[in-house]
């Protein structure tokens, strides 16, 4: 059973499906993960794709700090995503509230919506912080699953 | 018995079908990635992808039907699987010989396509149900290009089966050639059997988010893609049996290079493809199919019929 479980986290991290969501950024975050998948950063060096449905991703990313409306939303589709997933806040915004900070239409950063694995600060985060970030996130969770055992 | 029980599970059957369609799987992703100037997925990526997906969690939808949103994709998986076995891969008669199985392999590749549409259907979602519309659309538009096509050698063959075309085209040196036409026109209808770009309407993911496949999850959907990467082997061997009729010698090792050597270059073709072109609208995809693709069809048959008069 136990190579059968190593075989199964080897391949979690070998392929991290990441989904892109936006819970209110202003927007520059959005292009930057868009540019993250462009061919100049090339995320499927790492096994990474674009999915458009949670029920196929892995990773979320989420970039603003939840606006009210958004908020349902944002759990359902965490809740729609079969384990194990992960949620990736990208950006100042999602990490604390940035500039939005206490605004009256906004919660202050994804934590208070929806438990999350990373944090990547920037205004916008640059996509090599992006990249960064996803790859830390999976050496995290080995190490996790390391000390676990 | 046992050595057939044999063929069929292990070479050329089953397993063998397994791994081929993991590598076609990283062959096609890396090409398009180096196409892009990009450096790609490494090579264990198809491995890893299905495990992966295999491990997951298993959510079915409250109002889906389950028992058949569960054997649907297991149901894609064995109609390609049994299409497989009757395509003579590197000898001239492929497993389970019959006259009339170019028509039978035809049909049973439909069938993954069909159960994509059912898919999309019992998943009772909006985007699932767009989905399955687009591909009984898109069905409609390719298979019959597609079949004319296909069946275009055959009539100069005269016989539906594979082993006799085989061997007409072999006593007759370079005949193949005539086929070219053909043979364009089923790389291009293969392309939107397998619903890749400029025909991959029925999963736009920035349209309809995945198509039939929104609401598939882990096991089933790693099953689904196991479908669509065997439905490109055996496509591609299926185009290989009947407009490159060559190399099937006496040396099996040789028709065996040469057998990976046909489908390493159909793949290419495929992917070349899915770089060089964007996606189709529905509409712009039907009045390309049947404007254009299926007259140049019917000009094959009629030129093999000619060419037949005169042999
Ligand atoms: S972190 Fe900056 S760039 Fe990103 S959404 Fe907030 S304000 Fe916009």
């Amino acid at each position: 059973m136990k190579i059968v479980d190593r075989i199964v986290n080897w391949a979690r991290l070998k392929s991290p499906w990441v989904i892109h969501f936006n819970t209110g950024a202003c927007n520059a975050c959005d292009i930057e993960i868009v540019a993250s998948i462009t061919p100049t950063y090339d995320l499927e060096r790492f096994g990474s794709l674009l999915k458009g449905t949670p029920r196929h991703a892995d990773v979320l990313l989420c970039s603003g700090p939840v606006t009210r409306q958004l908020k349902d939303r944002l759990v359902r589709i965490y809740e729609q995503m079969p384990e194990p997933k992960f949620v990736v806040a990208v950006g100042t915004c999602a990490c604390s509230g940035g500039v939005f900070n206490g605004c009256y239409s906004m919660l202050s950063g994804i934590d208070e919506a929806i438990p999350v694995s990373m944090y990547i600060p920037g205004c916008p985060a640059s996509p090599d912080a992006i990249i960064d970030g996803v790859v830390k996130l999976l050496k995290e969770y080995e190490k996790s699953l390391k000390d676990k055992k | 018995m046992t050595l057939y029980l044999i063929k069929i599970l292990i070479f050329p059957g089953l397993l063998f079908l397994f791994i081929l369609s993991l590598i076609g799987e990283y062959y096609d992703r890396k090409l398009y990635a180096r196409m892009q100037n990009r450096v790609g997925p490494p090579w264990f990526q198809p491995v890893a992808d299905f495990i992966k997906l295999l491990g997951k969690e298993l959510i079915i939808p409250l109002n889906a039907d389950a028992r058949i949103f569960k054997i649907l994709p297991v149901f894609a998986c064995v109609a390609t699987i049994v299409a497989y076995l009757y395509i003579p891969l590197f000898s001239k008669t492929s497993l389970l010989p019959f006259n009339g199985d170019i028509i039978f392999v035809l049909y049973m590749l439909t069938l993954p396509t069909l159960s994509y549409a059912l898919a999309g259907w019992y998943s009772r979602s909006p985007y699932a149900l767009i989905g399955s519309t687009r591909v009984l659309t898109q069905l409609f538009a390719y298979e019959v290009p597609l079949f004319m096509a296909v069946l275009a050698p055959a009539i100069l063959a005269s016989s539906w089966s594979f082993s006799e075309l085989i061997t007409f085209y072999q006593t007759h040196n370079w005949l193949w050639l005539v086929n070219i036409l053909g043979f364009i026109v089923a790389m291009i209808t293969l392309q939107g059997k397998l619903e890749k770009v400029p025909f991959d309407i029925p999963e736009a993911e920035t349209e309809i988010v995945a198509g039939v496949f929104t609401e598939y999850t882990g096991p089933l959907y790693a099953y689904f893609r196991l479908a669509m990467n065997m439905q490109t082997i055996a496509g591609a061997s299926l185009v290989a049996a009947v407009f490159l009729p060559f190399g099937f010698g006496s040396c099996l090792i040789v028709n065996f290079v040469i057998y990976i050597l046909k489908i390493a270059f159909i793949l290419f073709l495929l992917a070349l493809m899915r770089t060089l072109f964007a996606r189709l609208r529905i509409d712009q995809m039907l009045v390309f199919c049947w404007k254009y693709l299926a007259p140049i069809a019917l000009a094959q048959i009629t030129l093999n019929i000619i060419i037949k008069a005169w042999l």
